[in-house]
């Protein structure tokens, strides 16, 4: 039964979760994180008029296609197309985000200006327009830092109210997970290079919320034990993995809920926009990471905090033989050193 | 709870979660004409991912676009062909150089078509300041790019306020100053100059029945100062109006970003005082937030420009995660209550009833918090901390059915477990709710945008979740209990038999 909170279960946890966050760390530092389509550079090929393509509908289907068809004849590949409309409805364009930086687009897009008048019908009346952007993404570090030190009070709050209502060594673990499984996250989506956007830093918010809420339904069950007549002079070791094996069911029921939520708003994203689908799955993420934490890392942990704390307390509890003879001697009047050698 | 009563409740109860219910999710439709029923779903507010929004495209005076560059040319060529006026007009392909998407001046550009390192030192600050004026608002997620290396891309979510003033209103270079100059002279009279030497900070206040205004908190320098100015302006109002025989004696104070008036009072009196709020213009919170951000820019020297921006077009954009991402996210999650409260009555019956009734009132209660409460924006994060209060909420409701599953297996009659039962998980259920609720506090308070937005929500969804867990859901059972007559199959246990020897 204590196989599970076992220090070699805590040394493979701790191996696992190194072995992540050690390789996430060195993806992030040399490529960062896979930035979605909101947060990479990009060139785009941007077709407007004045706003005839707001009321033809079909006048705008037969210029995207034109567009489109000319722009893959021209080399260039196709990421992702956008139509906007001005606020003001006096013009609207077409936007064509391009693969890769194209080359050679200052040619293509007057060829593309002329094919359009030319190729399409009634293009003269629309006035359109062709050109191209290359656009920069900038990174937000003021808003980034802020959520740092936001996760990192909320990280040792958590630690303190857990020290208070539960114990000083759940409130010592709740933190130790809190940090695991938001950095574990993060590394996670490192690695396996899934594309983010500026949300992403929600699901490492997330990740904190989820992991103090998923360790402390663990430490409640154990406070539980703890003081019950039935399991509080267990092995710390076995009364651990008893409370963990009792709440397994309550953190998979959630974990179940929470998968099941992103799984199918994952499928919807899918269908409606990929970008949707990318996110869910990092949130997905935490949510194993806080599962996994919470039943496997964090009371393997507390396990070791518990048997230190437990052997100290039965060690002070211990009664002592032989500084009670001494003491009786001494008031007896006899010297401490021969006490002293009695007792070898 | 008696039989007569339990029914009652059971009926109000029902009744008011179907009319909530439909005001929240019915489909919009026009009731007649001119009126038309919109659902509080249809009135939440969406971040750039799940609802579009606005972009626009600031260029840099010297800076043109190829649209712009084209009507130049057209309107060259047509001038060109009149034979009268063919000497007017300069060729634009002669001061202008064509640099990626864009078109700039021989103004900003050396003979080679480089840009100047005025231009270039003037366009970084610019850029800054917007950055600094973008992030100062706070959407739940906006977008500031560099475009053709001289232009700035701003994207933002759909807010209450015009989009045409909010881009125009960052737009503004210059100091800020405070003159008794109106706006048909161009050159201001100075009689304050707004710099952190004399303002703390702006901020916005409720007007009560005036909308919002925007509140000036001046340092004590600044105090003394903007004493001084009143008083010397209500003075000069007061004599002009002796001796012109006037009835009116108010002075008009203007405070202009560079050449651009931000806004003007009226003055009665001097004003000596910390605060000076100035309301009247500001219908909504965000139009005096966008005064208040371009204020506190201003304010640090390194974030005042002195080039112009142009904001002509204004376009709208499809949400970043899908045209339809918000639906789809709207569909997927009711399917997914649904199969949960399915599964609820399937496994615990009567109790499961109990639940479905209390996630219904938790679910309609944050969807009228979304909906209602000025200032509440669903993004993505915000997708993660609804689902997540609810999987919380729903956790404890059958964490406390185990409980009294549990404590019923134990021999107790069925009161005594659901007593047992529910204080057995009293304790964990207040604290990891206390827990998250000081959590996404801390992380409301603290962080900005996202993060800020979502915790918002998670916050609310805790709150909601802690009352119909502790309270409406045990109410609500023990309205159900009332009516049948095997309370015990009701609640699906089975009493095991035991044989007497």
């Amino acid at each position: 039964m204590s196989k599970t909170v076992s220090k070699k279960s805590l040394f493979v946890c701790l191996i696992i979760s190194l072995v992540l966050i050690i390789a996430g760390a060195f993806v992030f530092g040399f490529l960062g994180f896979n930035g979605n389509a909101t947060m990479d550079d990009y060139t785009s090929i941007e077709v407007s008029d004045s706003g005839y393509m707001a009321f033809d509908d079909n006048f705008r289907a037969s210029l995207q296609d034109f567009c489109s068809a000319e722009i893959e004849k021209g080399g260039y590949d196709v990421a992702a197309v956008k139509y906007n409309q001005s606020a003001s409805g006096a013009g609207s364009s077409i936007s064509f985000r391009l693969s890769d930086s194209g080359e050679g687009l200052d040619e293509f897009v007057d060829a593309l200006s002329i094919a359009i008048d030319s190729g399409v019908e009634n293009a003269e009346l629309a006035v359109v327009s062709v050109t191209y952007h290359n656009v920069q993404n900038e990174a937000y570090y003021d808003f980034i830092w802020r959520t740092a030190v936001a996760a990192a009070v909320a990280a040792v709050v958590l630690f303190i109210y857990a020290a208070i209502r539960f114990k000083v060594g759940m409130g010592f673990t709740a933190l130790i997970a809190a940090v695991h499984d938001v950095v574990i996250t993060l590394a996670v989506v490192a690695l396996l290079r899934v594309p983010v956007g500026v949300a992403f830093i929600g699901v490492a918010a997330y990740s904190l919320l989820i992991s103090a809420f998923m360790n402390l339904m663990v430490f409640g069950k154990m406070r539980r034990d703890f003081r019950s007549d039935e399991r509080k002079n267990l092995p710390a070791r076995e009364g651990i993995a008893l409370a963990v094996a009792d709440s397994r069911k309550t953190v998979f029921v959630t974990a179940i809920l929470l998968a099941a939520a992103f799984v199918v708003l994952g499928v919807a994203g899918a269908v409606v926009g990929i970008e949707l689908l990318w996110f869910m799955l990092t949130g997905l993420m935490a949510v194993i990471a806080s599962t996994y934490s919470s039943l496997c890392f964090a009371p393997a942990i507390y396990a070791c905090i518990k048997e230190k704390s437990d052997a100290k307390r039965a060690e002070k509890a211990k009664y002592n033989y032989a500084s009670d003879k001494q003491k009786s001697k001494e008031a007896k009047g006899v010297p401490a050193q021969e006490v002293v050698s009695e007792t070898k | 709870m008696g039989k007569k009563k339990s029914v009652a409740l059971i009926i109000l109860v029902t009744v008011v979660l179907v009319g909530l219910l439909f005001l929240s999710v019915t489909p919009s439709f026009y009731v007649s004409t001119a009126q038309k029923f919109n659902s509080l779903l249809s009135i939440v507010d969406f971040g750039t991912d799940l609802g579009g929004g606005y972009y626009t495209v600031y260029y840099p005076e010297g800076v043109i676009s190829r649209s712009e560059y084209d009507m130049l040319v057209e309107e060259y060529e047509e001038t060109k062909a009149t034979p009268e006026t063919s000497d007017d007009v300069d060729n634009p392909a002669e001061h202008y150089f064509r640099k990626g998407g864009v078109y700039l001046s021989e103004t900003v550009c050396d003979a080679e078509g480089n840009v100047t390192e005025t231009f270039q030192a003037e366009f970084d600050s610019a850029f800054n300041a917007l950055k600094v004026r973008f992030e100062d608002k706070n959407f739940a997620d906006y977008s500031i790019k560099k475009q053709d290396d001289y232009t700035i891309r701003a994207e933002v979510p759909y807010t209450d306020e015009s989009a045409s003033t909010l881009f125009e209103s960052f737009a503004y270079s210059g100091n800020l100053i405070f003159s008794d100059t109106d706006t048909s002279t161009t050159k201001k009279n100075v009689l304050m100059s707004g710099n952190a030497e004399y303002i703390k900070d702006a901020s916005v206040a409720n007007a009560g029945e005036d909308g919002y205004a925007v509140a000036i908190n001046f340092t004590k320098a600044g105090r003394a100062k903007f004493a001084e100015i009143t008083a010397d302006l209500v003075e000069a109002a007061s004599s002009d109006s002796s001796s012109s025989s006037s009835s009116s004696s108010s002075a008009t104070i203007y405070m202009y970003v560079g050449t651009e008036l931000l806004m003007q009072a009226s003055l009665s009196n001097a004003l000596d005082q910390d605060t000076v709020y100035i309301s009247g213009s500001y219908s909504t919170r965000e139009s005096a937030e966008t005064i208040a951000c371009v204020i506190n820019s201003t304010l640090d020297e390194n974030n005042v420009f002195n080039i112009q921006l142009d904001t002509s077009d204004i376009y709208e954009f499809a949400p970043t995660m899908g045209e339809h991402a918000a639906l789809a996210a709207a569909i997927a999650i009711g399917v997914l209550v649904l199969a949960m409260l399915i599964f609820s009555l399937v496994r615990y019956k009567g109790m499961g009833l109990a639940h479905v009734y209390g996630f219904l009132t938790y679910a309609l209660v944050l969807i009228l918090c979304i909906s209602l409460i000025d200032g509440i924006v669903v993004n993505a994060g915000g997708l993660l901390a609804i689902i997540l209060s609810a999987a919380i909420m729903t956790s404890f409701n059958w964490y406390a059915f185990a409980n009294i599953r549990s404590e019923f297996a134990g021999g107790k009659t069925l009161t005594a477990s659901i007593k047992a039962g529910y204080k057995k998980s009293l304790a964990l259920t207040i604290d990891v709710h206390i827990v998250l609720v000081v959590l996404s506090a801390i992380l409301y308070f603290i962080s900005l945008g996202t993060v800020q937005y979502m915790s918002l929500i998670f916050l609310l969804g805790s709150v909601i979740s802690a009352a119909c867990t502790l309270a409406i859901t045990r109410f609500y059972l023990y309205m159900f209990l009332a009516q049948p007559k095997n309370k015990i199959a009701f609640c699906n246990f089975k009493r095991e038999e035991t044989e007497d020897e």
